[in-house]
């Protein structure tokens, strides 16, 4: 017992794998997959506690859910090993970068050619019906041991947070908004979302989620640290603590009077935590859902209720400069310099509009297969013009 | 612990410690901070000051060739001279000495000249000297960009060091990959904007996310160049804010425009002039980015105002109002003007 009073425990609990339940519903009689048992990553477990693994129950949600994440991660693989020609060193130096990318955004919400993002969505409906199985599994599960269903609804709030990267895209009306799957590239979508709707900190869902994010942590290391120290007094039983309130318990609290004024107990922390866990995604999956529907610059939003600090301006300009230096939107057409169009090899040419491409009106450079080669504006003079 | 095992950690430790602090793990090298922006607002220039102390050191900026003396009375002897055809003998030799050192390598005359005549376009078995067509175009490009566009280059302008270094091909240009390359910004792409100016969604502003990452690349390509963060030209509470963002900002976007202007009527339409070696993998000419000239500082060559010696790269009389020391001939007519307007007459005086 006194061993547990440390970060780590010295017991290595070592003995007959414990089975589990017997399982009435099975998909083709197997249920479960090994038999349970200790090893290497047991060890490292049992620092923590009760090292045994497995078995792992099977069961029907679980392998399909099993089966469409394999699915998934496969499209998203084989895509990212295409992009780079098949080459496996390639494949592994540049894998941090590499991306399935949604349809470009002149697909709205049209279906595109497999390789113009018809991968991406297939991917992502095999994505989103793993996880929707995954959520089914996890239900079952809870009901089949008797338990609540707390689990499953903490879950559901994480995949509500999910579902708006697809829902948010339908709203607005092209599948090109939705995150890019790839290990840097969906960090980038991060950083450009907020760019794009000007700066997502001033969204107050976003800053509700931030708070719950941050809240779910130090309540987590409140609570593992309160208990672990308490444990030498019995305090890891916590619910026969919760009915049957002992010294472990009222230590526990007094400390936290003394500390910060009250005290949550050995039941209602549990659902501090509960709450501020499933608020962290449920806020921010709001936050995602107003962007760009009802709010398009968030910054100017924050100006307008009395977010934004009131700083001095860097530049004085006039109207006049202002107006000069307001630049334009994607998608209008070039202003007054002289078209260059881009020469196009017959190999470069599949690939030319790809995936990247930002949004152009029809007659510009980006259609590049009726561009001459490298044909210089005639508005200026030839170079080579001069004496011969 | 024996004490052999404890030296032999300590001895671990130390060459531990000593890599990561040679490669600045922790940020052992000592930065120095400028602010840029209002108090408490983290806009600030941090440099690593060794770094940038020995980039300055090993930035070589050549001494100015002497000043050339007054110019003897009569016309000019040239039979196809083009562009610097205002100014004395002397100051053209001097600028052209200045020239082989600044991008051929000095002494090398024959990097754009026929030796054997030297007034022609072409060599001896009659094929165009591809260098000198462009050298000839670079100064009426660099005669444009100091003369047109004090808005970036102020009065410090530029030479033909300032992208070249020394080398016959400068560093930093850029050729075209894809049709979708966010270097076209710096050509024909028009609008990196993506930020709405109104808080509500609207039609005016149809910018996608993936636009947005188009632009940051762009942006990111200017951080790299000049050595500098976002903050060097932004307040990063709201990019697209003009009024929040320092100046260097508004000297940037005339930058932009700069280059667009060298790209579009001066870079990318000598295409035909160059031989295959020199263009890109979609045959397009070679065209020049932030890097070209700032080569990873913001200010070029740390702000060396080399221009100023030499009048032949400014087309007029005066430096900042100040006129340039040595004789200075006054043309009839404007060479670049002349020249861009109807290339011809000055073809039938060349080459006898």
């Amino acid at each position: 017992m006194l061993e547990y009073q440390n970060l780590f425990t010295r017991v290595q609990v070592r003995t007959q794998p414990e089975p589990g339940l017997p399982i009435e519903d099975s998909l083709s009689g197997m249920n479960r997959f090994g038999k349970g048992g200790f090893g290497i990553l047991g060890y490292i477990a049992g620092k923590f506690g009760d090292a045994q693994i497995g078995p792992v129950y099977l069961g029907t949600l679980g392998v399909l859910s099993a089966m469409c994440f394999f699915i998934a991660f496969e499209i998203v693989g084989l895509n990212m090993w295409a992009s780079v020609g098949w080459d496996p060193v390639e494949f592994v130096r540049r894998l941090p970068w590499l991306a399935l990318e949604p349809p470009p955004p002149q697909y709205g919400l049209k279906i595109p050619p497999l390789n113009q993002g018809g991968w991406y969505l297939m991917a992502g409906f095999f994505l989103t019906m793993s996880i929707l199985l995954w959520w089914g599994r996890t239900y079952r599960r809870a009901r089949a041991l008797g338990m609540g269903t707390h689990l499953p609804w903490a879950f559901a709030s994480a995949i509500f947070l999910y579902s708006t990267f697809y829902f948010q895209p339908l709203i607005v009306g092209s599948w090109s908004e939705m995150v890019p799957m790839g290990i840097f590239p969906h960090l980038d979508w991060t950083s450009a979302f907020s760019i794009r709707y000007g700066n997502l900190y001033y969204n107050p869902f976003h800053a509700l989620s931030i708070v719950f994010l941050y809240g779910s942590a130090i309540l987590f290391a409140m609570h593992g640290a309160t208990i672990l120290a308490v444990a030498r007094l019995g305090g890891e039983r916590e619910i026969e603590q919760i009915t049957d309130r002992g010294t472990a318990a009222e230590r526990a609290a007094l400390f936290w009077r003394w500390c910060m004024g009250w005290n949550a107990t050995m039941e209602s922390i549990h659902r501090w935590a509960w709450w501020f866990a499933v608020l962290t995604t449920f806020t921010g999956g709001i936050g995602i859902l107003l962007t760009g529907t009802v709010v398009d610059n968030w910054y100017l939003w924050g100006v307008k209720h009395g977010l934004v600090a009131p700083y001095p301006a860097q530049n004085v300009l006039t109207d006049e400069q202002k107006l000069q230096l307001r630049g334009r939107y994607q998608g209008t057409s070039p202003d007054s310099f002289p078209m260059y169009n881009v020469p196009v090899t017959p190999s470069a040419a599949p690939t030319g509009a790809d995936a990247t491409v930002p949004m152009v009106p029809a007659d510009s450079a980006a259609a590049p297969a009726a561009a001459p080669a490298a044909t210089p504006p005639a508005t200026t003079t030839p170079p080579a013009g001069g004496a011969r | 612990m024996p004490l052999s095992r404890f030296v032999l950690r300590g001895a671990a430790l130390a060459v531990v410690a000593t890599t990561l602090a040679g490669c600045d793990f922790f940020g052992t090298e000592k930065r120095v901070t400028v602010q840029k922006g209002y108090r408490g607002t983290g806009m600030e220039h941090t440099v690593k000051e060794a770094t940038v102390m020995a980039d300055f050191k090993a930035t070589n900026i050549p001494e100015p060739v002497p000043a050339a003396g007054p110019m003897p009375p009569g016309p000019l002897p040239w039979k196809n001279v083009q562009v610097l055809n205002d100014i004395s003998v002397a100051e053209f030799n001097r600028t052209m000495i200045a020239m082989s050192t600044w991008v051929a390598g000095t002494g090398n005359c024959a990097y754009c000249h026929n030796v054997v005549n030297f007034a022609s376009d072409t060599a001896n078995n009659g094929q165009p000297l591809y260098t000198k067509l462009v050298a000839r175009r670079m100064l009426q490009m660099t005669r444009h960009i100091n003369g047109q566009y004090a808005s970036h280059v102020a009065n410090t302008g530029v030479t033909c060091y300032t992208c070249h270094r020394g080398k016959p091909v400068p560093n930093g240009l850029w050729f075209f990959e894809d049709a979708n390359q966010y270097q076209r910004h710096y050509l024909d792409r028009d609008g990196a904007r993506v930020i709405s100016t109104a808080m509500a969604p609207g039609n005016d502003n149809r910018s996608s996310v993936r636009q947005t990452e188009w632009t940051y690349a762009l942006m990111i390509s200017m951080s790299n160049s000049l050595g500098v963060n976002c903050t060097y030209c932004h307040n990063t509470r709201q990019f697209a804010s003009w009024t929040e963002a320092p100046p260097q900002r508004v000297k940037a976007y005339a930058g932009i425009g700069m280059l667009r202007d060298v790209n579009n009527n001066f870079l990318a339409p000598l295409q035909p002039v160059y031989p295959k070696i020199r263009l890109g993998q979609m045959g397009d000419a070679p065209k020049a980015q932030c890097l070209t000239c700032h080569q990873g500082v913001y200010k070029p060559l740390y702000g060396a105002k080399m221009a100023k010696d030499y009048p032949a790269l400014w087309g007029r009389p005066d430096w900042n109002g100040t006129p340039f020391p040595g004789a200075y001939q006054q043309a009839a007519t404007d060479s670049t003007q002349s020249v861009a307007a109807n290339p011809a007459p000055a073809a039938t005086g060349g080459q006898d």
